[in-house]
């Protein structure tokens, strides 16, 4: 990445912040937790003291105006701790859906707490086994709210839900409503990499409750939230696969067995290089994407494909390899390269897998 | 003069240089040079030259005598002097009318690099100007049977004999040298330890008595390679170039624009008869939604694009860092095989894209278009063997990008 000046120090703050406020014990602290926090709260209200809510959004709504490459590179050293926090449900997902999809008035209405962090918001987008957008069948036809929404990331924390469903017209939209609104269940559970999504049960939700998000065009502003979100999110898992990676090359450099340095066969190097290789290759895929969403490109979902559809891969190769080299302490609890593993695994399904995008990159590209 | 004064005139320059340029290409670039290149009509120098068509001929000669073979070589050598830039600009409004490259020469790619460097005056006025000049045809002789991979272990020996040297020995993979010219050879001048202390960079015209060469049939059907023999070859010591076992430092010289050399060519070689997603969907048909009748092959196909744009976008990376001075050394180690494998993964898409008629390199009821491409295929199973092997890439990575240390027993 190449960032400017605002944006190296934005970086370098974040990684001092993260290390300091956000190492991995901390996310380990959650397992004790109800199955609905998902992060802590103290930490979030650091991080918004810190100006993240508003790194990309326009300094006419008070943000900070520092672009996609400034958040991708805070993500990427969120990533790099594997830090919970409602940066990717309320700010990547929720304000931006509100920022894409919202009128002036209701813009105005709800950023403002959600960027002081006075409130938190969060999408509810997956519906079923695996991540299809496309395929919404909540809806209000009935004049109320009904279905069921999955994997919606912090749902047990959030004031707020943004729901993907199908308006009376039949085109998709965007309802909002608050979690504690008639009508409305949330399961609560903890995913594997500590982290909390909820299922939520609508069942008739009434209209007096709920508000439609009524900007220019909703349905691009949806995908442009989607495509927002999964370069932010690719980009989170390259610092996780940067990290576990330099993780396991230090590893390797203090093991000893037959009395040298694991990282002196030449089989464990030629594995090493190559991961490299392809973290470096999917970076670069990360970045291009980036780019295409400060300069609003016109190619940016096929770029948020191949990010995402890499960074799968990339992150995927690595957490596995990193276990396996890490040998026997690399399937304990003990260090928490099983953390990467298993990280990766919950990202790979968030915000589509990589057939899912790669699927999506044909269709895009027309064949 | 401001600096703001100075940016103004020198964009003022480039734009006069850019709009002459493309009035002087326009002149005196025939249409028939400004199609794709076809592999049979690349223009290559040499005593034994051939001109394809009289159209080429008058292509090179126009650019011969504006130094436009070697852009950025000195105008006393042949070149025409050209800065950075300018180079740059000449290439792009060669790139924008289709023009093709007036001239293919390892020694315009290789050689004459290094000698600017390395080579005495007597040495560049003779070699860089004949290569310009597409007078003489060069071929490199590095590796050999027993040194590819360990090139050090080189065996060819050049025995002072007071005013000359005397060579014998054999190389290997030397491209084309039957109908090369003269060959750059690394010989070994010295048995000290270690072995890269004892070789040398020496000239060796090919015509010499006790040269000889015999192509090597490749699994393309091809025979790009040959096995080159010295047999008691006088060479004069005036071919000498650096110091006496100093050819090492020579040789890395060299390597530097050979890796450049391969970036460069992607407008130099021949473009396919069809593209990847025409080809895929000529063999297997599509759907009424357009989408690829063969599932796998299209998520494949779809791997390989997104790597392929990213592979160019980690070179853009490389460029950008560099102006923006915040180069990180380790990205260029991982170009060459990122690189190599990629392009081989998308020779094998091809391959299983063309089913029963990618089973020949010869069947003639297959159209010659995509026997080529059957070729490519096999050809290019050379790419990471040649110029570095992709282990001892990974080799390199592990060391210097990830500080990995080598495998001494303590």
């Amino acid at each position: 990445m190449i960032l400017n000046e605002e944006q190296a120090i934005l970086r370098e703050t974040a990684a001092q912040f993260f290390a300091e406020k956000a190492p991995i014990s901390q996310l380990r602290s959650l397992a004790g937790a109800s199955e609905g926090q998902g992060y802590d709260p103290q930490l979030w209200s650091e991080m918004v003291e810190l100006g993240l809510p508003g790194i990309t959004v326009p300094e006419a709504h008070d943000g900070l105006e520092f672009g996609w490459m400034g958040l991708g590179a805070i993500a990427q050293e969120a990533g790099r701790c594997l830090v919970a926090s409602p940066l990717m449900s309320s700010v990547v997902l929720g304000q931006n859906l509100l920022l894409n999809c919202g009128s002036e008035a209701q813009i105005a209405t709800y950023l403002p707490s959600l960027m002081s962090g006075e409130t938190t918001a969060t999408v509810a987008l997956d519906e079923g086994r695996f991540f299809n957008p496309d395929a919404v069948a909540t809806s209000d036809a009935s004049g109320l709210l009904n279905g069921r929404k999955d994997r919606v990331l912090d749902a047990g924390q959030s004031s707020y839900v943004f729901c993907i469903a199908e308006q009376a017209s039949g085109d998709r939209g965007v309802a909002l409503f608050a979690s504690s609104a008639e009508g409305v269940s949330i399961d609560s559970r903890r995913t594997m990499d500590l982290h909390s999504a909820g299922s939520i049960l609508l069942d008739g939700v009434p209209a007096e409750d709920t508000v439609w998000l009524a900007g220019d065009d909703v349905e691009a502003g949806i995908q442009q939230t989607i495509d927002q979100a999964t370069i932010v999110l690719a980009a989170e898992m390259m610092g996780s696969a940067r990290e576990v990676l330099e993780r396991t090359v230090a590893y390797l450099g203090e093991r000893e067995q037959f009395d040298v340095k694991l990282a002196t066969f030449q089989a464990l190097q030629h594995r090493c290089a190559h991961m490299y290789c392809e973290l470096e290759l999917a970076e670069s895929a990360v970045s291009a994407a980036l780019t295409a969403l400060d300069q609003v490109a016109p190619n940016v979902s096929l770029l948020a494909s191949s990010a995402k559809a890499l960074a799968n891969d990339c992150f995927t190769l690595i957490s596995s390899e990193a276990v396996q080299l890490h040998g026997g302490m690399g399937v304990t609890e003990e260090m928490d390269i099983g953390l990467f593993l298993k990280r990766s695994r919950v990202c790979n399904q968030l915000l589509g897998t990589s057939s899912y995008h790669r699927d999506r990159f044909a269709r895009l590209r027309g064949f | 003069m401001s600096q703001s004064g100075n940016d103004r005139l020198n964009k003022e320059a480039l734009a006069e240089f850019r709009a002459d340029v493309a009035s002087w290409l326009e002149a005196n670039c025939p249409l028939s040079q400004r199609q794709p290149i076809v592999r049979e009509e690349q223009i290559w120098g040499g005593r034994r030259r051939v001109f394809p068509s009289s159209d080429a001929q008058q292509w090179f000669e126009a650019c011969r005598e504006r130094g436009f073979t070697a852009p950025e070589w000195p105008a006393e050598y042949g070149g025409a002097g050209l800065n950075a830039e300018c180079a740059k600009i000449l290439k792009q409004e060669m790139t924008r009318l289709g023009c093709r490259p007036p001239l293919y020469c390892q020694g315009l790619w290789m050689l004459g690099p290094a000698l600017l460097v390395y080579g005495n005056e007597a040495q560049k006025r003779e070699h860089l100007t004949a290569i310009c000049r597409g007078e003489i045809r060069w071929a490199q002789g590095y590796s050999e049977p027993s040194a590819g991979s360990d090139l050090a272990n080189l065996k060819t020996k050049a025995e002072d004999c007071g005013d000359h040297f005397l060579v014998n020995g054999t190389k290997i993979w030397t491209t084309k040298a039957d109908e090369a010219d003269w060959i750059f050879c690394l010989v070994r001048t010295s048995d000290v330890t270690p072995k890269q202390a004892g070789i040398s960079f020496l000239l060796v015209d090919m015509d010499s008595e006790g040269v000889s060469t015999s192509p090597i049939p490749l699994i393309s059907g091809e025979s790009e390679f040959c096995q080159t023999f010295f047999d008691n070859v006088k060479v004069p010591k005036a071919n000498l170039v650096g110091e006496l076992n100093g050819g090492w430092a020579v040789a890395k010289e060299l390597l530097k624009h050979e890796r450049k050399m391969m970036s460069a060519f992607e407008g130099m070689l021949e473009k396919p008869a069809m593209e990847l997603l025409e080809l895929a969907d000529y063999a297997v048909g599509s759907d009424a939604q357009g989408r690829l009748n063969d599932a796998e092959l299209r998520s494949d196909i779809s791997r390989h694009l997104m790597r392929e744009t990213a592979l160019a976008r980690l070179g853009e990376r490389i460029y950008w860092q560099g102006k923006a001075k915040q180069t990180d050394s380790r990205l260029p180690l991982l170009m060459k095989h990122l690189g190599t494998t990629e392009a081989q993964a998308k020779d094998e898409l091809i391959l299983r894209s063309l089913g029963g008629e990618g089973l020949s390199m010869d069947d003639v009821n297959v159209s010659e278009g995509l026997r080529k491409m059957v070729k490519q295929w096999a050809f290019n199973k050379s790419l990471t063997i040649a110029g570095g092997t992709s282990e001892v890439q990974l080799n390199i990575i592990a060391k210097r990008a990830l500080d990995m240390s080598s495998g001494e027993r303590k």
